[in-house]
């Protein structure tokens, strides 16, 4: 479930309540069409820890021998694989579908370092999971990393619809995780694409029978073991608590 | 806040970059992954509309395979594998390793079908003696403890008084 509106509205002022955008739109209005800005397209300040390619360390989390031990390789069989899975795909042995783990860990570790550097600017991450195995883990690491979870049946229009439904202008989250990115009836979960609609980024762990193509951080590998599953809990949420870590520090200087 | 809610058309990025571009957003109320999408993209555009691959699905194969085939041709009903075994290997790991030590052995003057029944009857010879070794660890211990309690009365037997002192019990050997 969604935890309370109370929260996740947490911080909305500084990113709803600019006034900036209106302000401007009268002003582009009043000037001539000379005197107009150029685009307002900025090039980024020489930010140390956006140039750092590994600001906090994920590399070092994990191994691909970890990945292999806790079973990310397996995939589903050969007749429900989706095509579109087939670059990050080893091969298939005797009809099963095995990952290729080196692309694995290079997407993961993408996918980490992107989480730490959400949660390291404050941002709220949103955990998703469908399927009651591995549901309470994914609630209880969200609980442990102090960001959100949402394990259940998904109410259309939580996104899309928030201020309505929430009743109050509501702060989307910043980063969705998505541990498995299909519904329980094998259909992608509507939480893909609405959060593509709302612009909000999403790293997904992709099975064989998944589509890639909206997460914008696909990690390829298995979403149904519980051993795979306790791996991919711990390493996002070490990511998270190291973002989240460096911010207490440079926040206390 | 001006927003594109056309998932299909492009990518977050580019819709959130048009915006900006077009003056909706200003620059400042750019989106909190904005930074963190120039700086570490993702490794392929995530495009609704990105084309399938043309890449084949390459089936995996060994070359112990054709021994593992051998063994699973000839023997349908092996039983179950525990997976979560680490311990002990699987009885294909095994004749494997067996067969390719024989097949050094003969150096290429056997048969596939010699080698093979070769192969196992070894692995049941191999067999049998864990059997009687584990058998021998069961008789040694019943046997051998119970003599020793007999050597013990016949030792005591002349000595008219047996007297048990409780102290004695803990005395190490």
């Amino acid at each position: 479930m969604l935890t309370s509106p109370a929260i996740l509205t947490k911080n909305f002022c500084q990113h709803f309540y600019r006034t900036k955008p209106i302000k401007r739109l009268y002003s582009a209005l009043a000037e001539t069409q000379s005197q107009q800005e150029k685009p307002s397209i900025q090039q980024n300040v020489k930010d140390p820890i956006l140039n750092h390619p590994d600001y906090f360390q994920v590399h070092n989390l994990f191994t691909v021998k970890d990945l292999f031990d806790a079973r990310v390789h397996y995939g589903h069989k050969e007749g429900s694989l989706d095509e579109r899975m087939l670059p990050y795909i080893y091969g298939s042995r005797l009809g099963h579908v095995i990952f290729d783990l080196d692309k694995t860990a290079e997407y993961l570790r993408k996918a980490l370092n992107i989480a730490a550097h959400i949660a390291y600017r404050d941002g709220i991450i949103l955990f998703f999971l469908r399927g009651a195995q591995n549901s309470y883990l994914v609630q209880k690491t969200a609980l442990e990393c102090g960001e959100f979870a949402h394990t259940r049946f998904w109410r259309g229009g939580v996104f899309t619809n928030a201020d309505t439904q929430f009743g109050a202008v509501t702060r989307l989250p910043d980063l969705c995780i998505f541990f498995n990115t299909l519904n329980n009836v094998l259909i992608q979960h509507t939480a893909v694409r609405d959060s593509a609609k709302m612009a909000i980024p999403t790293i997904g762990i992709v099975d064989s029978n998944c589509n890639p193509n909206l997460i914008t951080y696909p990690v390829p590998g298995n979403d149904d073991s519980p051993s795979a599953m306790k791996l991919y809990c711990k390493l996002f949420k070490t990511a998270i608590l190291r973002g989240k870590e460096k911010r207490k520090e440079h926040l206390g200087k | 806040m001006a927003r594109s809610r056309l998932e299909k058309i492009g990518t977050i990025y580019t819709r959130t970059r048009g915006l900006i571009q077009s003056g909706a957003v200003h620059w400042d109320d750019r989106p909190l992954w904005y930074d963190l999408y120039e700086a570490f993209p993702p490794l392929e555009e995530p495009r609704f509309d990105r084309p399938v691959p043309n890449v084949p699905l390459k089936k995996i194969f060994y070359e112990e395979d054709k021994i593992r085939a051998l063994l699973h041709n000839r023997n349908k009903q092996i039983g179950t594998v525990n997976m979560f075994n680490n311990a002990s290997s699987t009885l294909s790991k095994r004749f494997i390793e067996a067969y390719k030590k024989l097949e050094k052995q003969h150096d290429g003057s056997a048969s596939q079908e010699q080698l093979y029944e070769e192969t196992i009857e070894l692995l049941q010879r191999e067999r049998q003696k864990q059997a009687e070794m584990q058998l021998e660890d069961e008789q040694v211990s019943l046997v051998s403890s119970f003599k020793r309690a007999q050597e013990q009365r016949e030792r005591f037997k002349d000595s008219a008084n047996i007297a048990i002192k409780v102290s004695d019990l803990f005395k190490k050997e």
